[in-house]
């Protein structure tokens, strides 16, 4: 079936999709987000941490593979709001050093932007949607931008052990940014603080797409299509011209979208899925492929979690399930000998009895049940988000296994080099060290076997060029004018910093863009 | 139509509890409950239930009677994107009642080769030392998914029906502090 042609066709309507699907629409364009799961509205968050796993993935998974798999359930989404309806909204930037790597190091590359061309839509998003922090504190490892519209979240006993600790070993924690409200705001609720994030945020004090971008996105008369799978972008037959998006709609239908502008803005590995599967015969690699570049340089965050356990009662369950305080402290891509990149450093996040489980997975029985008494008293973590660089050889291919529609499932292809592999060490090193000084009673690194990941970055990145990237900065891809990609898919390196107030503004600068060039774009 | 769809997609978590077959009819009861009534499983057969009791009770004290059988049961036979297993958050493939049959066959091997029975049926010292060979992966004669994940699938299910609920958090003295409380234990 071929609906109306709509201007443009919007592929995930999580936090990219729904930052286009706000600009474009209130610029009077007639918009469709089309998202493969349901349309979440505040009242189906229930707290809970079993039921919360419904707007996490459903339907046919990644196929992972490589030394370290990218351990990508538990973060992703599914369904309106994408993974934004239940992140962690910690909101550090990233830093000026992340757009140099190459200049500053020889490693990997450059951004084709620079910090200060990102700057101000960091700022126009905080007042946008509400970031709580203090950037002037913050502005001791960044260029001064505005305030945040919001002051600081509460603090409790579980971040606030952490201060001393940190400063002794050389770390500074300052308030971190959020993007949660600590006040009313825009007729928002003010954070109740019972981290029930995770499961989704009811009240709107999580900035999820719902309670902002997307909100404005209705009221400007986008439509949005939960259940609705997107299989192939389709071309015209000289395949110059993008011409709208099949997909299958919740009676498995499958359906055509025709439209000026298509934008994929699923996720990291499902957007090179789509473009991998949209070959043609003037396509034959894939759309915007040519290069091979496709896929390519698929990047995570390693985390290295340090516990504390202490005897008195620090109300491990209180707060978001983000973060109290944060530090760049560790952020200089040299920060420690023998690795390399650079690494952002949390603490104070709440708990659900899940993670007090979580935090020794060795224990079982009755052993099990003592450490659980203990830990709903006196748990607490420090988290280090690290850099891994991009590298060809981390990709999203086509698998030969193949979904309900007939579309062949993405294999995530995933290993980190030996300085990815050295500074997670080193994090692990410098945590344990933070902990012992905290004057817990117990102390003990969250280092398994497997690397714990979190983040998916990459798979169509940007450049300068054809030659070196899929897209131009704005998220344009060099082959085709009229196919988009947003989100974190662009981005060619990943810093250490949490993505989404990233994602936010670099789809904030694109979306502005192809609004102001939208004849060229368009036509 | 969507909206339609979405709102009978929630209907279990509006209610607060699952859907059991009872009599011919569905019924919504949490798993204690359902154990309770010995509500028939959908697909779990008698041994594979008491060889999940077993391993669950093992693995968190309280899960037998908490019904992480039941659980199990019915979110295993409910649709894929409905379930909220912990295995969906570890990218298992549907249909999931496969890894649990595969599991547990894994668990009854590596049991039969050291004990001579089967795990259900071993002492509670002799279940311990196969779910400690499982979660380090050195059981012998293991045939399945690895044993680490088999383990933590397990271990998170029972975690799940006995801490994750509202009555959980209660026996720890948690503030449980819903938005949206969960109806009944979660």
């Amino acid at each position: 079936m071929t609906n109306e042609k709509v201007d443009v066709v919007i592929v995930g309507a999580g936090a990219s999709g729904s930052v286009y699907a706000s600009v474009l629409a209130r610029a009077g364009k007639k918009v469709v987000l089309l998202d493969n799961g349901p349309d979440w509205q505040l009242q189906d968050l229930i707290s809970s941490e079993i039921w919360g796993r419904r707007i996490k993935p459903a339907g046919a998974p990644v196929l992972l593979e490589g030394k370290h798999p990218m351990g990508y359930t538990s973060q992703a989404g599914w369904g309106v709001g994408g993974a934004a309806l239940h992140y962690f909204a910690n909101f550090p930037r990233y830093l000026p050093t992340d757009f140099r790597i190459k200049s500053e190091h020889n490693r990997a590359h450059d951004w084709p932007i620079s910090y200060n061309d990102l700057a101000p839509f960091y700022d126009k998003v905080a007042a946008e949607i509400g970031v709580s922090g203090d950037a002037r504190q913050e502005e001791k490892w960044r260029p001064a931008g505005k305030p945040y519209p919001m002051p600081p979240m509460k603090t409790f006993p579980n971040g606030e052990v952490w201060l001393k600790a940190a400063e002794a070993n050389g770390i500074h924690f300052v308030p971190a940014a959020v993007g949660m409200t600590s006040v009313e705001w825009k007729g928002r609720s003010a954070c109740l603080y019972d981290g029930w994030c995770h499961q989704g945020c009811p009240i709107g004090a999580l900035a999820n797409p719902v309670v902002t971008y997307l909100q404005d996105a209705r009221k400007a008369k986008a439509e949005v299509r939960p259940f609705s799978t997107v299989t192939r972008v389709l071309t015209n037959p000289a395949g110059t011209r993008v011409t709208g998006v099949e997909y299958y709609d919740y009676n498995k239908q499958k359906q055509f979208q025709p439209a000026s502008v298509v934008i994929l803005a699923a996720w990291s590995a499902q957007n090179p899925r789509i473009l991998l599967n949209s070959a043609t015969d003037k396509h034959p690699k894939g759309l915007a492929n040519k290069n091979g570049l496709v896929g390519k340089f698929m990047m995570t965050h390693h985390i290295a979690g340090t516990w504390a356990l202490f005897d008195e009662d620090i109300t491990p369950h209180m707060g978001t399930i983000g973060a109290q305080f944060m530090s760049y402290d560790r952020y200089a891509k040299t920060s420690y000998p023998n690795a390399f990149g650079s690494t952002f450093i949390v603490a104070g996040a709440a708990m659900k009895t899940g993670d007090y489980a979580a935090a020794r997975g060795d224990l079982f029985g009755p052993e099990l049940a003592e450490f659980m008494k203990r830990a709903a008293r006196g748990l607490t973590r420090i988290t280090f988000f690290g850099e891994g660089l991009p590298r060809m050889e981390n990709r999203v291919e086509l698998a030969q296994d193949k979904d309900e529609f007939g579309m062949p499932m993405a294999k995530l292809i995933h290993s980190f080099d030996d300085d990815a592999l050295a500074l997670w060490n080193a994090n692990f090193d410098q945590g344990v060290k933070v902990a012992k000084a905290t004057g817990a009673k117990e102390v003990w690194p969250g280092k398994g076997p497997v690397v714990p990941t979190t983040h998916l970055h990459g798979g169509a990145i940007m450049g300068t060029s054809a030659a070196n990237s899929v897209v131009n900065s704005f998220g344009q891809t060099h082959e085709i004018p009229n196919l988009w990609m947003a989100g974190p898919c662009t981005f060619p390196s990943e810093g250490a910093s949490n993505p989404t107030y990233t994602i936010f503004a670099v789809s904030q600068r694109g979306a502005e863009h192809l609004a102001s060039k939208w004849k060229t774009v368009s036509t | 139509m969507a909206e339609i769809q979405r709102r009978a997609f929630v209907k279990g978590a509006a209610l607060g509890a699952f859907a059991f077959t009872v009599g011919g009819s569905t019924v919504m009861l949490t798993p204690a409950r359902a154990r309770a009534e010995n509500v028939p499983f959908r697909l779990l057969n008698r041994a594979e239930a008491d060889a999940i009791e077993a391993v669950g009770d093992t693995l968190v004290p309280g899960a037998r009677a908490a019904g992480i059988a039941h659980f199990i049961d019915q979110q295993t036979a409910c649709p894929p994107e409905e379930a909220l297993l912990a295995l969906r958050i570890a990218n298992g493939r549907p249909p999931y009642i496969n890894f649990y049959r595969v599991a547990l066959k894994a668990i009854d091997g590596a049991s039969s080769k050291a004990f001579g029975k089967t795990f259900a049926a071993l002492a509670a010292a002799d279940q311990r030392s196969v779910v400690d060979a499982m979660r380090t992966n050195k059981a012998e004669a293991w045939q399945g998914p690895p044993g680490p994940f088999v383990y933590n699938i397990f271990r998170s299910d029972a975690v799940d029906v006995v801490y994750g609920t509202m009555e959980g958090y209660e026996a720890l003295g948690v503030p449980y502090m819903p938005h949206i409380a969960p109806d009944k234990r979660w």
